[in-house]
């Protein structure tokens, strides 16, 4: 394994080279933002979210902090922060990880797999159990409503009066779908 | 890497406790309250002169509150201000066997001196000194306690004040005069450190024959050699072998078989091992099983193990149940010297390398005896004759031994035995001296595995590699003399002359100053000392950092460090600084600094401040010792340049953390509602009130502020200032009860009920399965009762806190338990109506997006307005006070709150509450620590500070060290060589650097690089990217300068002095493997 203080160069490569859309902040790799699509054959397909990264000092000794920014209705995220609470992720992380790892299989997991056994948003693991059809029916008004693209570029243009670099849209601004292989 | 990363703001130099706030510089307050109900043990608190901590004579005690509930029998006789950290490694009970034990030391040169500290810091009642010698100059080698001044005095009688300052409660006494056997029968344990083997074993005898028995150890250091023999008597019963905390585990499922299998939730690995008994709790369905009675298991797995016992007629399981490791209790027949000696059993090993010393060892020793015994003096330093003398001595011994004969008598080895053998030199007495502390405290206590009988130990290493002249270990009449018979002269004079960085002057650092001040090191015209640390002297390290005493609480560490080493050794030349090592203090400790430096010894205690430390060191190619504590383990690592590999190189896995939605709503373990209690009280007493600082101090600009944000998170915040300031202001402090009663409704009634109204008790999960079973357990609300002393103490708690927050005054009636319960049952308590919006899935609004998602930019504008009204109605100048969570002052109120709303949680959740104390080393993350293991590890690590010093030694002469006192385990080992890359026909390690000159372009680097093979694709410096292949926008930047892109991206400041600065590069080879290149220094002037 390469030394750690290259690991979030190469990582953040990779993650690139797999075609996502990565946003950085004055050129920082403390913190990031990414596109993430929800998967297909989910209730979240056709939804978009703007996915705030952190990795932390120890990284990737410790797991990097991952939060949705704009909304979604989930049993595992917290409606409010957007935190996750995904057990792989915050659990057990090993530094053999790496960032296409959460988004081409952790994240895509958690929404096509959600866990109402262990819910940080009680109303939707609720739904989920009780209601399945009015869950996903929800799921989809909130794809509507918080994540759609607009909402995802929408966010930036409050900020970003001080982050003079903020979208790196040269690279990558083909808005192909880059959805997740999630292998289910 | 023992010592763990602090989650504690800042402070990157500290010592080795935990004192978490950086800002915190006021000296602790006393405790003021009353200490009346003190659980058990009264008996011993009579006579045993331990400190009860001051209390405030006026408080009026039977309704003061801070006595009642809480478990919290703050107990009258253990001064826990003082003892915390040693309380969180050995407990109350431990602690008060100690308090009531008396120990003989006898010998009172270095080794000695450091068995009295370590055993007078813990707080034994009475420690007596015996010696019948004068000090002598050559004790000055390795004894803290003596000076110059003191040559000619009785050791003990030189000793007993320097000791009586570490700890006013404990006794000190001397004998100067021969020892009789019957004087031992005053004691609970007995320690020799000088005493020949006739004598031994006759006090031996009569101790081993006493009733009861009294604990016995003969200890010496001789040299570079040391042992340890223990006999605590026929049938010495230890209560805890290991001083690990009983495991647990949470059960899944149990089979109704003959033995039947257990299962466990797959939450956390089990720690069980084979023969291990076991109780179990809280099982539904095999009821059987709750009876108490402890069971035997084997076969135990990661998940599972089985139970020896016949379940198949019990009860079909259910659900829940947790099973609990029950500590057994073992009993160790030691053997009495006599017979030991001939029949030693098996040694305590303590390096692999080294199996087959400890017979050896075994038979120099009693070869050194015989030598003293026939020639009254020990073997002088360098004389070959008595070098032969003593080996003959040994082969004769060696063949009386029939079946025991060693083959190899390693003349080699003993002759460098005989050479030093009159010497004790510092760092084997500070060792040995705390290996034989823990020996005393196990002695006493039955807490952790005594040493079973024997211990030898060399550090043969550490000696020079070159041969030395003769000449060389003449004595000059200095105080060194004792360490120059070992090491000679010229080794002396290097250490004299060396520039020595100790970062840190905690417990290890303390440590680390004795040390050197004692061998010397620093103590020439061109040596230099310096230490650093930024933090000051509090109560709670006075039981270990023995340099401090209660006069200097307040000051700060460095300063009393070190002007207390330069009264150890005058010669030291000690420079005192309170910076804390870090990036931001690099003008301080700036390149030539560095550069200067000989040697690096951390004192830390947090993970970052080592990385910190050992990434300057890698930079500026400087040996770097490094050691750590955790209660009675300690480990030491070497970093040595281009040999060893860092110490960033290897790390523990991050400490684990619960997961958020178990601390949120799920809670299995105290620690959980620790973990959200501290969080709650964060959130309350901290977070909200500097928030309404924020806003009452430019609120035009903060209300802007959210609504650009115009997030959830802003709304959430807004909505939490408005509370604050509307509904919630308090303006009285029956305001302030009203608060806490209803955040008590709220915390452990109503939002329970939510919970259980959410997920009923019989819910299922989409499989089916229930929702509430293991690890989940289900809660209960609780009944507000102004007579739950519990309920009560939270109360007061919460509403004195909180009026703090308001800056309302706190009435003195508050203490008192029914004029609160008065205050409290005025309160007004709505009744709790469930949100029915989850509950109701036929109801077609109820599907659909409710009122928690209405557009939040709205709702935020909303809010503004209220809050802007709400603005104009409060009187000028209003300004919240926010409050920072500090543990160790039990007058502030902070731990009463945590505990109480962790406790509350615990039994809405029926999870066992903990005391205050408890819970303070839980929440405040109190690392545990104690005296013995720190003084081992700086001994250890100066044994090291010899081969670094004298230069060329090889990696197999350095050594690592694990240990575990408690066990006891000792294991050292070589350091790993560091990681060797190959490119081409390249080499290189962590410790190269790669040099490009000539102010280059980012252009100029990049074919640099590809002229080597190599193709980055990723530069930074810093935390920021200069140059990435997949931004476009980068290809701009070649044909800068790379020190403009530093200086605008990375926005790195360069000193006028400085000449280069460096980048990482990430890049691949032609074949597109990814190559781990050295740091690039790029020189720009």
């Amino acid at each position: 394994m390469s030394s750690p203080s290259k690991r979030r160069e190469m990582d953040l490569m990779k993650l690139m080279l797999s075609d996502y859309k990565v946003e950085m902040i004055n050129d920082g790799m403390q913190e990031f933002y990414v596109e993430f699509h929800g998967p297909k054959e989910s209730p979240y397909q056709g939804g978009l979210w703007r996915i705030r990264v952190e990795l932390p000092d120890a990284y990737p000794y410790k797991s990097p902090s991952i939060g949705f920014v704009n909304k979604i209705y989930h049993p595992n995220v917290d409606e409010m922060s957007g935190s996750v609470c995904l057990d792989v992720i915050n659990q057990t992380w090993s530094p053999m990880f790496d960032l296409v790892n959460v988004f081409e299989v952790f994240l895509p997991q958690l929404l096509l797999y959600p866990n109402p056994s262990d819910p940080l948003n009680g109303e939707a693991a609720a739904l989920m159990m009780r209601d399945k059809t009015a869950y996903e029916q929800r799921v989809k008004e909130y794809c509507e409503k918080y994540a759609k693209p607009e909402d995802v570029g929408a966010a930036e243009e409050g900020k970003s009066t001080d982050e003079e670099e903020l979208s790196e849209d040269d690279y990558a601004s083909s808005d192909e779908e880059v959805v997740g292989k999630a292998d289910p | 890497m023992l010592p763990r990363k602090r989650v504690s703001e800042g402070l990157a130099v500290g010592d080795d406790d935990d004192n978490n706030s950086a800002g915190s510089s006021l000296p602790k307050k006393y405790r003021i309250g009353c200490f009346g109900s003190g659980p058990a043990n009264s008996d011993i608190e009579e006579d045993s002169g331990f400190q009860v901590a001051e209390t405030n004579s006026t408080g009026n005690c039977k309704s003061d509150l801070r006595t009642m509930a809480m478990g919290d029998s703050s107990s009258a006789d253990i001064d826990e201000d003082l003892h915390s950290r040693q309380l969180a490694v050995y407990g109350r009970e431990t602690m008060k066997r100690l308090f009531a034990s008396n120990v003989l030391i006898s010998g009172m040169q270095g080794l000695g001196a450091e068995i009295a500290k370590n055993l007078v810091l813990a707080g034994v009642k009475s420690v007596t000194l015996h010696d019948e010698g004068m000090v002598e100059l050559w004790d000055l080698s390795s004894n803290f306690i003596f000076s110059e001044n003191d040559v000619g005095k009785n050791r003990a009688v030189a000793s007993v004040q320097k000791l009586q300052e570490l700890n006013n409660s404990v006794v000190i006494s001397t004998i100067t005069t021969k020892l009789t056997k019957e004087q031992l029968s005053d004691f609970q344990a007995v320690v020799f450190t000088d005493i020949s083997l006739e004598k031994a074993v006759e006090f031996n005898d009569y101790c081993h024959h006493h009733r009861p028995p009294i604990s016995f150890i003969k200890a010496e250091v001789r040299g570079l050699f040391g042992s340890v023999f223990c006999d605590f008597g026929p049938e010495f019963i230890v209560a805890d072998v290991d001083g690990e905390d009983p495991h647990t585990g949470i059960i899944a499922s149990i089979a109704n078989d003959n033995p039947a299998l257990v299962s466990c939730v797959d939450d956390e690995r089990l720690e069980f091992q084979d023969g291990d008994f076991v109780v179990f709790s809280e099982v539904k369905g095999m009821i059987e099983l709750n009876d108490g009675k402890p069971r035997k298991i084997k076969s135990a797995r990661p998940y599972s193990f089985i139970l020896e016992e016949d379940t198949s007629n019990f009860g079909i399981y259910d659900r829940g149940g947790i099973v609990t490791q029950v500590k057994q209790s073992k009993v160790l027949n030691f053997k009495p010297l006599r017979e030991a000696l001939k029949d030693p059993g098996d040694f305590l090993l303590s390096d692999f390398s080294k199996f087959d010393r400890p017979p050896l060892l075994h038979l120099a020793f009693q070869a050194l005896d015989k030598f003293v015994a026939e020639l009254g003096r020990y073997p002088a330093p360098a004389s070959e004759d008595d070098a032969q003398k003593l080996i003959s001595i040994a082969s004769n011994i060696n063949e009386t031994l029939g079946d025991g004969k060693l083959e190899d008598l390693n003349p080699k080895l003993l002759r460098y035995f005989a050479f030093g053998s009159r010497a004790v030199l510092n760092p084997m007495a500070a060792m040995f001296g705390g290996i034989v502390g823990q020996e005393v405290v196990k002695a006493c206590s039955g807490k952790f595995h005594p040493l079973f009988q024997f211990f030898y130990f060399d550090s043969m290493e550490s000696l020079p590699v070159e041969p030395l002249d003769s000449g060389e270990f003449k004595p000059i009449n200095s105080r060194y003399d004792a360490q120059i018979s070992v090491f000679g002269a010229t080794l002396q004079k290097k250490m004299a002359n060396a520039n020595v960085f100790i970062v840190g002057s905690g417990a290890l650092g303390c440590e680390f100053l004795k040390n050197v001040a004692l061998m010397g090191v620093a103590c020439g015209d061109q040596g230099k000392l310096t230490v650093t640390d930024d933090d000051v002297i509090e109560k709670s390290n006075l039981s270990r950092q023995f340099l401090f005493r209660d006069w200097n609480i307040g000051q700060a560490k460095s300063t009393v460090a070190a002007s207390a080493a330069k009264s150890i050794n005058p010669h030291l030349k000690v420079e005192a600084l309170q910076n804390r090592v870090g990036s931001e203090t690099e003008n301080v400790f700036d390149d030539t600094f560095w550069e200067n430096l000989n040697v690096v010894i951390n004192a830390l205690d947090n993970v970052n401040a080592r990385l910190y430390v050992d990434q300057r060191c890698l930079y500026f190619q400087k040996p770097l010792l490094e050691s750590g504590t955790l209660g009675a383990k300690c480990n030491t690592q070497m970093v040595i340049p281009h040999l060893t590999e860092n110490y960033g190189a290897s790390r523990d896995p991050p400490e684990k953390q619960a997961p958020m939605c178990t601390v949120h709503s799920f809670p299995h373990n105290i620690d959980h509602c620790l973990t959200w209690a501290r969080s709650e009280f964060e959130g309350l007493l901290e977070k909200t009130p500097a928030e309404v600082n924020a806003f009452l101090s430019n609120p035009g600009e903060y209300c802007n502020a959210m609504r650009n944000a115009g997030d959830a998170q802003a709304r959430d915040t807004l909505e939490r200032v408005l509370e604050c300031l509307d509904m919630e202001r308090c303006l009285t402090f029956e305001d302030c009860i009203t608060w806490a009663r209803l955040k008590f409704e709220d915390y452990f009634a109503n939002r329970v009920k939510q919970l259980i109204y959410t997920f009923p008790e019989d819910a299922p999960t989409s499989t089916g399965a229930p929702f509430w079973s293991a690890p989940k357990r289900f809660p209960h609300p609780l009944q507000f009762s102004t007579s739950d002393p519990g309920h009560l103490h939270y109360l007061m708690a919460a509403s004195i806190l909180l009026a703090e927050t308001f800056g309302i005054p706190i009435p003195d009636w508050v203490k008192s338990a029914d004029r609160l319960a008065e205050a409290t049952d005025k309160v007004i308590v709505p009744d709790f109506q469930p949100k029915k919006n989850v509950k109701i899935v036929t109801d077609e609004k109820a599907t659909s997006i409710s009122t928690a998602s209405v557009d939040d930019a709205a709702v935020i504008n909303e809010l503004i307005k209220m809050l802007e009204l709400c603005h104009s109605n409060l009187p000028p100048n209003f300004k919240m006070k926010p409050i920072q969570f500090e543990k160790d002052d039990d007058t502030n109120y902070h731990m009463d709150m945590i505990a109480g709303l962790a406790n509350m949680r615990a039994r809405n959740y029926s999870i066992p509450e903990v005391d205050k104390l408890k819970a303070k080393f839980i929440a405040g993350r109190i690392i545990p620590a104690i005296a013995t293991s720190t003084a081992m590890a700086t001994g250890l690590v100066c044994l090291e500070l010899y081969k670094v010093l004298a230069g060329g030694h090889k990696l197999e002469d350095y050594r690592n060290t694990f240990a575990n006192l408690a066990l006891p385990l000792f294991s050292m080992a070589e350091p790993v060589p560091p990681k060797v890359i190959k490119h081409d026909d390249m080499s290189w390690t962590v410790w190269d650097r790669w040099i490009v000159k000539d102010n280059p372009t980012l252009r100029e680097l990049l074919q640099w690089l590809k002229d080597k093979g190599l193709n980055a694709y990723s530069i930074s410096c810093g935390s920021s990217l200069l140059y990435n292949s997949m931004f476009p926008r980068h290809k701009d930047r070649m044909d800068r300068k790379l020190v403009d892109l530093a200086r605008d991206v990375a926005k790195l400041e360069l000193p006028p002095y400085r000449h280069h600065f460096d980048v990482i590069v990430a890049c691949e080879d032609d074949d597109d493997n990814d190559i781990d290149i050295p740091q690039v220094s790029i020189y720009f002037k």
